[in-house]
Parts: C-alpha cells; structure tokens; sequence
C-alpha cells in the first residue's frame, strides 16, 4: 500500500544527516565494504542487466507494432512476443539474482558490524560507562544497526534500481525522439515538486502521530493503573473524559496525514493521465509530420511509469536513507571512540605471584574524551592523593572510610579499571599498564556490590568467571565455598533459570553467585565490594562463610561498609579525603586511639 | 475451535456496530469509488482512441479533442481518488477511536476483581494493536470494493472484445494474487522469528551492558562477545531465508502481469492483423494491465488482514462483554445521613480463586469511632477495608452503613462517603495540587493545601521545585514512599468522607516522620469513623479499639493494652509483624 502510512518512518532530529557527514560516512562505509567489493561488483552488474531487461520490454512493443502490426507482417509479431517473453524470464532470474546477492552482501556486511561494535562496546574502560547512558548504547547496537537491516533488505535494492531505471528510460527514449521526450519531462518538476512537499508535510505529520500516539499510551496506561483510585473516589467520568481529550488528539493526528495524503495522491494520479495526454498529443503532431511512427508513441506510453513512479519511490526512500546514514554515523561515533585503558603494544603477563603495590596514586574522575553526544566531561576534583600502599601476597587488607571517601576509587585502580593520573600499581613489579588484559582478569577478580545476573541457568551465571570451565569444575567451585546444597535446593538445582519468574533469587543468592564466579575464576587477588545494604538474615550467613573460603590463601582487598569484616582482616586502611589516615592491624588501630577506634567504639555501642 | 469461531463471529458484529454511525461516509466513499473506476477505465479506452481515429489517420483536431476529455476524466479521477481515500481512512480511524474511548470507558468501570486478573500490558495491546488491526481493514474494505469494480469493468471490456484475449491476458494474474498470498503467508512466520532473534541480540546487548561492572571485574568480555555472535548468527540466518523468499516471489509477482502483456501483443497483434481489434486496443490492454496489479495484491491482504482483524476483533469483544460485577442497584435508596455506623454481619468472602479470606465476620464500628484491625498475613484485614466501598460484594452476608446495605445505594453515593488509603499509593503524572485534589477536582486552593497539612505533607510540599505545581509521577518528580503515601493522605482527607479507611496507609513513612502525620492524623480521624489496618504498634495506637482477626474472623477485641494483657494470639501476632518489620528496614550498621 503507498501513501496514508509510509514505510519507513517518520524521521525525527536525531536521525538527520547534513551533506558533510554523509559523504564522511560514506568514504568511510566504501572503505568498510572493500573486503566485500567482489560481492558488491557483483551485485551491481546484475542489477544493470536486470534494469537493462526491464527497459527492453517497451522497444520490443514498439519494433512488434511498426514492424509487425503497421507493416502487416505476423511473423514479425510472433518473434516479438517470443522475445519479450525471453526478456521478461531473463529479468526475473536477474531479479531473483539482484535480491539474493545484495541481501547477502549486506546481512554479511551487518552480521560483522554487529560483532566489530559489541566487540569494541565491551572492550572500553569503565569509565566510559559511567560517562554514558546504558539505553544511547544499546541504541547503537539495537535501533540504529536496525536501521540499516532495513535499508539492506528493503530500500537498497529499490533505491539503486529505481535510480538506474529512471536514468535508463531518460537515456532511451531521448535516443528515441529528443522532441517527444522534451514534451513528456515537463511533467516530471510538478511531480517532483508534488512529491518532496509531500514528503516534509507528512514527516512533520507522522511525527505528530508518534508523539499523540504515546500521550494517548500513557494515558490509557494512567487509567489502567491507577483504576482502583479513580473507582475509589469516583472519578471514573473525569478520567474518561481526559481519555477521550487525547484519544481525539489521537485521531486529529492520524485524519492530518490522511489530509496530506488526500492532496498528494490526486496529483499523483492527475500526473499519470496529463503524462498519457501529452505524448499521444505531442506524438500525433510528431507523427503526422512523419517525425516518428506509431510504435514509438506506444513505447513512450509504456516508459511513462518508469519515470512517475521512481520519483515517488525515491521521495519515499529519502527517509530510510537519511536515517540509515545518521545511524550510522552514529555507530562510526562509537567505533572511534578510544578505549583510555588500553592494552599496551608489547604488553607482558603478569607474574603467578607477588605483592600488589600502590605508589603515590593520584587520581580524579573525567578528563577523558568527550561522549559520543560531543559532550566534554572535565577533570573533576581530585579523588585521591598521592596514596601509597603494598598489600603482601595472602594478605587481606579492609578499606573503611565515610562515603566519598576514595576507597572504591582505590580499589578499582588496583585492579586497573582506570589508570591514575600519576604514580603506579603493579603486580609482582610489573606495572599494571604494561600487563596484558587476559593476564590482569586471571591475577586479579572484582568482585562487585551487587550480584548480577545474566539470562540463563545458574550453571551460566556462574560460568561468567571462566567461560572455558566444564561442569566438574563450575561443581568444584560451588563445593569449595560449601553453596552446593543450597543451590541444589532451587527448582532446577544449577539449572534453574535465573531470570524465570518464580525462580527469583535473593539478593543474598545473587551474591552467592557472585562468590562462586569468583571461586570459578580463581585469581591470586580478589577486589571485594562489600555490599552496603543488608541481606535476608538467612542467607547472611552463608555468604559469610563463602566469602570466607573464597578469600583463603589470597591476597583481598576489600571495601567494608561493617566494621566487623575489617576486624577480620589482617589490616586496615582508613581512608579519607583522598588518602590513607591510619594503617595497621585492627588492634593495633584500636590500640592507637585514633580515628579507627572512634568508629570502632561507636560501632560496639550500636550492636 | 468453536469458541474461536464464536469470538471471531463476535469480532464482526464488533466491527459492524462500529461502522454503522458512519454510514454517510461509507456511501460517499463507494460513490467516489465507483467515480474513480468509471474514470480510470474511460482514460485508456480514449487514448487508444486518439491512436487509432487521430495519430493513424492524421487526423490532429480530433486527437486535441480527445486529449481534451481525457484530461477532464483525468481531472474527475483525480477528485474522485482524493474523496474516495479521504473516506476509507476517516472510516478506519473514526472506528478505531471511537472503539478506544468505549474500550477505555469500559475499562474504568469495570470491578476490581476482573483487575486483579488481568495485566495492564494485556490490556494495553487491547486498546493499541488490537484496534490498529481492526483500523487496517476498516481502510481495505471500501479500497477493496473500488477494486473489484476496476477488475469486473477491465474483464467485462476485454471479454467483449475478444474472449480468447481476455483469458490469455488476464488468465495467469489469478496467480498474481495467489503468489502475493502464498508469499505473505510464508514470510510472516520468518519475519516472526526475525523479530525474535532482534529482541533476543538486543536482550544480550542490554545485560552485557547493565551488568558491565561484572563482566569488567571477571574479565567477562570475551563470553559476552561469544554470546552475541551467536546471536548475530541466528539474526544472520533468519535475514537470508527472509531474502531467500523474496528472491523467489517478488521477481515472479513482477513477472505474471508481464506474461500478460506478452499475451497482449502476441494474440491482440493477430487480431489486428485481422482486423478485429486496432493498435489503439493494444495501447489500451497493456494499461489495464498495469491497472489490475495492485487491486489483485490488495485481495490476497484483505483476506490476510481480515483474519487478524477478527480475531482482534474478538478479543475486545470479550472485554466489552464483561459486565461489570458491581453495579448500582435496580432500585437504589438514598444513603441516610448518619454518623457512619459501619456493620458487618455474618460476612463471608472467597476470591474469584476460590480462597475463603473471610468466614461469617461480624463488627460494628459505632459512627465516630477508631478501630484497628489487626492480623496475621493473609487474615483478610485488606479485604474487610475492601468491602465497604464494594470494590469487592460480600459472598454471604452483609455491610451497612448507618443501617443502609451498602448494595441498596448507589455505588457513586457510597464511594463518596468512603475514603480510602492504599497501601500501595497510586499517583497520577499530574501537578500535586491535582493529585490532591483528585478526590474533590473543584476544591479551591486552600482546602488542598489544609488537606496537605493535616495529612503532614505540606511541608515537603512546600520544598518541591514548584511547590503544588511540580508535576510528579512516571514522568515527572519522583517522591519518596512515605512522601507519596502523604499526598494520598491529603487526598482522602479532601475527600471529608464518613468513613475513613487507612489501609497500611502509614507503611512507608520513614519512622522518624511517622510522629508528625500521627498528630495530624487524630486531627482528622475526630468526628469520622475510621478503619485503620495497621502493622506497627504506633499506629494501633491511633485507634479507640483493637480488633484481632483470624482466619476470616474477629476473635478478640480490646484496647491494646488490654488485648497484649490477654490474648496470647495477638501477642503472638504483633511480635510476628515486629520479626518482618526488623527484617525489612535491617538492623543499623
């Protein structure tokens, strides 16, 4: 169906494009497809024999009606049925060619962008992350690669194609008269003209439609919810009548394209009937001055769809276009921005064991580059000052501290999720820069606050600290840390799907799964955050004890929100305003008298 | 199946009654649909006329002249085209509205009960998917008729001429429509599935990305990057067999009406040659041709659109068949004035579920006085407060209100007179004046801000960016638990019920705060009988008496201190809820 709804929808701000940056995006787009270019070359030769064949069908009419019917000979009409039968099959099979070929082209070209963003998506640091929005980014790989599914399996084809044959039957049938086609193009400015008005009206209109439509949405959902108040005070006939006010502005919008569309169309139609008026007027004047024969008036007729019917198509597919290349300008965006802690050419692997060591740290959050909305986020204050610590192999060290304080920030260091502004950590007397990434998540685990699950079973969830491990060793794993029964007594044992309803886990389980991926991955230096809020006091217990088993025999460093794991450790940092106050064992802090023991004598009374 | 058929049978009937208001513009677009037809074959028969009577006998003028008509039909086609699309769509989305409204009406007046049952996003596709099918084949049924009118005087003209060259030209686009079927039919499933594959790369997407922290801190990135190749795959395998089928139809359903042609030229061209047909019908043939390719797809969508469109159809026909279970009474009596002398007798209660909540309970409530009623989960106390303003009907026995069954007056009059708190306080996106003043939308400005501070919310209020005109809710500012159960208070207490029902409605206030809305509250409990279900101990206190339900009945009552002294029960009760509230707010760290 054309017209009263378009097919590629309404194109908003966001998904506009100037001529600059198409052309960059689109050097850059032919630099991407070099690898594809047999394929594409391809393609195109099948789609200039395939218009080719389309454009033969009306000469053929024309030599079977001067030769043939005018010069009364029927043989001359058999072989022009025959051969416009052969052409008709020969487009087809091309046709059937054109829209595999540039189909597969472009499904390979998109499956490997698809890949190529998540790939470099994962691989940036975490500060890019906390500078972006989750939902701009799945945007990225989600909306916008969209847009580009549909041009590849629906506009691309139809876009070259009705530029080749509007271009092809301008070429013929100027070969065939100059004279008849000079008449017959001034129909094609009003049409054109019709066709871009119609274009930008019903943008503006269907993007009215969208917001209208939502309003209304939320609306009805309003009503919807809130169903029990409005019954509870009886306002059911105030709150229908607001239904009503933008379910009528609902319908304005709608019956407003409708409108537009009520003025196009007659153009359109009008166009066809002055197109078929033009060239048998002009052509019976050409004809009587023996100018042209009747066959070519016959062709001309013929053509007039190949030249109508593209410029509406092509004013249609400007949307689809301009969003695909906004889109994609979008995703080049992305795939430039520079990972800020990258892997080092030449970078080393992290020794089995040694001393994690923080030497004169200073750090503050931004100053990288700007988001991928242009936006600059400045150098913030500083976080952390000049801060110096070694934590000994096997040793667990528990970072206290008011909140803001920097001790998340320091733990993150430690395990590189950003690089500080000046001084070093390493690991074992490498520094952490100069470590390979797959050797720095082997040494070295985050544990994060919240348990996190992914989608799947249990055994999934926790096979995220070694994708590599078998079954044997995820049951290891759980065994070490002694969570088998617990999670044996799930639905599904470790096959429960965690994301099922009614399956749902406690925070407490999540952080379970949480040990466990890390018991999974096994580093020599585990970063623990602790959780802040409280946990079912079932659970609480045995999250304990894992964590317990976990830390055994490994170097910790831990975030502690309750003063009674910092006690288990075998020191503590108090940190404050970027730096390290008091460092030592829990009695010996206690001994001092100093800030440690006014939190801990404060935190005695509470229990 | 035949409950299927009968839905879908309904569906129809839905989608007539829906239409029939617009009658008028029904007719007018068939009138202009006929137009169009007459028009649209008129043109092809007149330039083949020029053709033959004007370029082949040189005869100019009468070319002009037939030019000239051409154009006027032109002109007629044109309008007709315009009037006729005009009217099928306004058809189409005036039903579709029209149907909305009563869907959405019917909606709000429906019982909670069936609220319990269905999911808002149901209801949703109800009202948003499920009409825009119906609107889509509103549109195709006069576009339709147009088009078999087209077809029927194209067969008709070429039969007249020739009945040979009328069925080897139009005998294969049979199959053109056929085609366009088959072919709908066997890409949706794909397109299905496509869709499912997107949602399922884009659901790897998201969580890669929400749980990032995770997939950072275990070195995770090379398991997601697997995860979603796998998934690129499946999106990649779904996109090629799409392409597949269209490589197959589309190039054949461009192919048929081109076999068409060629039957036109091969045939027609030796009917000239004998005479029986001129160059002009050739010219004339191949544009009727061209005519017949969309109204032939546009059948095969109709059929396909129909489906969809009564079984939507039906499924909002099963909504608005629903009658709502609460309902005023035939003969209703007036509410008496009264102090609000609130009686349960011998009142029973079973969900749609069939779970007994409430077994014979009998409670009075003198008018002015405070009763809280306390009970373990599950105890029934929310469904007590429930039936007094019939959100639910007793299953046995009955409430009265000052000595009126509250199934004797009209629900609007009694639902004035009670005002309720829910737990689970619900606000609307809408200025918090207007939530205010939902309960009374014509109460001047100082009797909302006097309810805002009698329910202890004007001074957080007061602090908001705009004061009484912050928007809040889904789209705007959002409150604190405790901040929004205050302003439902405040509504309430603008409502000046008879009765006041707080249910829970205290739960999330932060316990610090609770002392300043407990003050203000007694203010606003004097004089009004009030049903307080309550958890914490403070606000038992509120009340004049304690009511201790259990299994679906009162089996204590007493002040508080004389049901702690005894009844071993509520001491067991309260000390439960005491357990939960400890597990629940956590103990300080």
């Amino acid at each position: 169906m054309r017209g009263g709804w378009i097919e590629s929808g309404p194109l908003d701000e966001e998904s506009r494009i100037d001529r600059a940056a198409a052309r960059r995006v689109l050097v850059r787009l032919a630099r991407m497809l070099r690898p594809q270019r047999g394929a594409v070359l391809v393609a195109t030769a099948l789609l200039v024999v395939q218009t080719a064949a389309l454009l033969a069908g009306p000469l053929i009419v024309r030599w079977g009606v001067d030769a043939g019917l005018v010069a009364r000979n029927g043989r001359v009409v058999n072989a022009a049925a025959i051969a416009y039968l052969v052409v008709a099959l020969l487009g087809a099979g091309f046709g059937r060619a054109v829209i595999w070929n540039v189909s597969r082209t472009g499904e390979d070209f998109l499956r490997g962008l698809r890949t190529r963003v998540f790939r470099h998506l994962t691989g940036l640091d975490l500060g890019f992350f906390e500078r972006e929005k989750t939902g701009r980014l799945v945007a990225r790989m989600t909306s916008d690669i969209d847009a580009l599914q549909e041009l590849v399996s629906q506009g691309l084809v139809m876009f070259v194609q009705n530029v080749l044959i509007f271009v092809g039957t301008l070429v013929v049938i100027t070969l065939l008269s100059w004279e008849l086609t000079l008449c017959t193009i001034i129909v094609v400015p009003p049409l054109l003209a019709a066709s871009i008005w119609f274009r930008n009206r019903s943008n503006t209109a269907y993007l009215n439609v969208r917001d209208s439509i939502s309003s209304n949405l939320s609306t009805l959902q309003e009503g919807l919810e809130g169903v029990r108040v409005v019954q509870a005070y009886g306002r059911e006939g105030g709150f229908i009548e607001r239904f009503e006010a933008t379910n009528e502005a609902q319908y304005e919008a709608n019956i407003e394209t409708v409108r537009i569309a009520t003025r196009y169309f007659p153009v359109v139609e009008f166009t066809g009937v002055l197109g078929i008026a033009v060239v048998v007027g002009a052509g019976s004047v050409l004809v009587s001055n023996d100018a042209l024969e009747v066959g070519t008036v016959l062709a001309f007729v013929l053509y007039l769809s190949n030249l109508f019917e593209p410029i509406q198509q092509l004013s249609q597919l400007y949307n689809t276009l301009q969003s695909a290349g906004a889109a994609l300008a979008k995703i080049f965006g992305l795939l430039d921005t520079p990972n800020s802690v990258p892997e080092r050419p030449g970078a080393v692997d992290l020794p089995p064991t040694g001393a994690l060591e923080v030497a004169g740290v200073t750090f503050a959050y931004g100053g990288g580059p700007p988001d991928t909305d242009g936006i600059e986020h400045p150098l913030g204050p500083t976080v952390l000052t000049d801060v110096s610590i070694t934590v000994a192999p096997g040793e667990r060290v528990a970072l206290v501290g008011p909140t803001g304080a920097g001790k998340s920030t320091l733990a993150k260091l430690m395990a590189r999720f950003y690089d500080p502004l000046a001084g070093e950590v390493s690991y074992g007397g490498v520094s952490l820069r100069d470590a390979t990434r797959a050797s720095l998540r082997e040494r070295i685990v985050v544990v994060p606050q919240e348990g996190y699950l992914f989608a799947g079973t249990l055994r999934d969830n926790i096979r995220v600290g070694d994708p590599d491990a078998d079954d044997a060793r995820i049951e290891a794993a759980v065994d070490a840390l002694g969570l088998r029964e617990h999670f044996e007594s799930l639905p599904e044992g470790l096959d429960t799907e965690v994301r099922e309803r009614g399956s749902r886990l406690s925070a407490g389980e999540k952080q379970l799964v949480s040990l466990a991926r890390a018991a999974l991955a096994d580093p020599t230096v585990l970063v623990l955050d602790e959780a802040t809020s409280n946990l079912d006091p079932g659970t609480e217990l045995e999250v304990e004890r894992a964590l317990e088993a976990l830390t055994e025999g490994r170097t910790v460093i831990v975030v502690a929100h309750r003063l009674s794991t910092a006690a288990r450790c075998d020191r503590v940092a108090v940190v404050d305003e970027g730096r390290i106050l008091e460092l030592g064992s829990h009695d010996e802090l206690v001994a001092r008298g100093g800030r440690y023991a006014t939190l801990f004598a404060a935190w005695t009374r509470s229990v | 199946m035949d409950a299927e058929r009968e839905a879908r049978r309904a569906g129809w009937r839905l989608i007539r009654g829906a239409t029939r208001p617009q009658w008028s513009w029904v007719a007018a677009g068939i009138a202009a649909g006929a137009a169009w037809t007459v028009a649209r074959l008129v043109v092809p028969q007149l330039a083949g006329a020029a053709v033959d009577d004007g370029i082949r006998s040189g005869d100019t003028g009468r070319v002009l002249v037939l030019i000239a008509v051409m154009l006027g039909f032109g002109v007629l086609q044109a309008g007709a085209s315009g009037i006729r699309r005009y009217c099928a769509f306004r058809i189409a989305l005036r039903t579709e509205t029209d149907l909305r409204a009563q869907l959405f009406a019917h909606l709000q007046r429906l019982h909670f009960a069936f609220h319990d049952e269905a999911q808002t996003g149901q209801l949703m596709a109800r009202a948003n998917s499920d009409l825009q099918q119906i609107n889509q084949v509103v549109i195709l049924i006069p576009l339709t008729a147009a088009s078999l009118l087209t077809m029927l005087g194209v067969i008709v003209i070429m039969v007249s001429k020739s009945v040979v060259l009328a069925v080897l030209a139009l005998g294969l686009l049979p199959l053109l429509n056929r085609a366009a079927t088959v072919f709908s039919r066997r890409i949706t499933p794909v397109n299905l599935a496509l869709q499912q594959e997107l949602s399922g790369l884009s659901g790897v997407v998201e969580e890669s990305l929400s749980g990032i922290r995770v997939v950072k801190g275990f070195g995770a990135e090379r398991m997601q990057n697997e995860r979603l190749a796998v998934r690129a795959d499946a999106v990649y395998e779904r996109s090629l067999q799409a392409a597949r089928m269209r490589a197959w139809f589309m190039p054949l359903i461009d192919l048929l009406p081109t076999i068409s042609l060629v039957a036109i030229i091969w045939y027609g061209g030796h009917l000239v040659l004998d005479g029986r047909l001129q160059i002009g019908d050739i010219l004339a043939y191949n544009l009727y041709v061209a005519m017949l390719i969309w109204p032939l797809r546009m059948v095969g969508m109709l059929i396909a659109q129909a489906s969809r469109a009564s079984a939507a159809a039906g499924r909002i026909h099963e909504v608005l068949a629903t009658d709502p279970e609460v309902a005023d009474p035939h003969h209703p009596v007036p509410l008496p004035p009264g102090p609000g002398d609130l009686r349960f007798e011998g009142v029973s209660f079973a969900y749609a579920t069939g779970r007994q909540v409430l077994g014979g309970l009998d409670l009075h409530l003198r008018g002015g006085e405070a009763v809280a009623i306390v009970g373990a989960t599950g105890s029934g106390k929310t469904t007590v407060a429930r039936l007094v303003p019939r959100f639910y009907d007793v299953s046995a026995g009955r409430v009265l209100l000052d000595g009126v069954d509250v199934r004797d007056v009209p629900v609007a009059a009694l639902r004035d007179e009670v005002g309720i708190v829910f737990e689970d306080t619900f606000l609307f996106s809408d200025s918090v004046r207007h939530n205010i003043a939902f309960s009374d939308p014509g109460a001047p400005f100082d009797l909302v801000e006097r309810a805002a501070r009698l329910a202890g919310a004007h001074g957080f209020i007061a602090a908001l960016p705009d004061g009484y005109d912050t928007v809040i809710g889904e789209h705007g500012y959002s409150l604190s638990g405790g901040q929004r159960q205050r302003i439902a208070i405040a509504r309430a207490v603008l409502h000046d019920p008879r009765v006041l029902i707080l249910d829970d409605a205290t739960s999330a206030v932060d316990p610090s705060k609770e002392h300043e809305i407990r003050s203000a509250l007694a203010e606003v409990m004097d004089g009004r009988t009030t049903l307080i279900i309550a958890h914490r101990p403070a606000t038992i206190a509120l009340a004049d008496r304690v009511v201790l339900l259990d299994e679906g009945r009162a089996v204590a009552t007493g002040t508080h201190e004389e049901l702690l002294a005894t009844s071993e029960r509520y001491r067991e009760v309260l000390a439960r809820i005491e357990d939960d509230e400890a597990a629940i707010e956590g103990s300080p760290s």
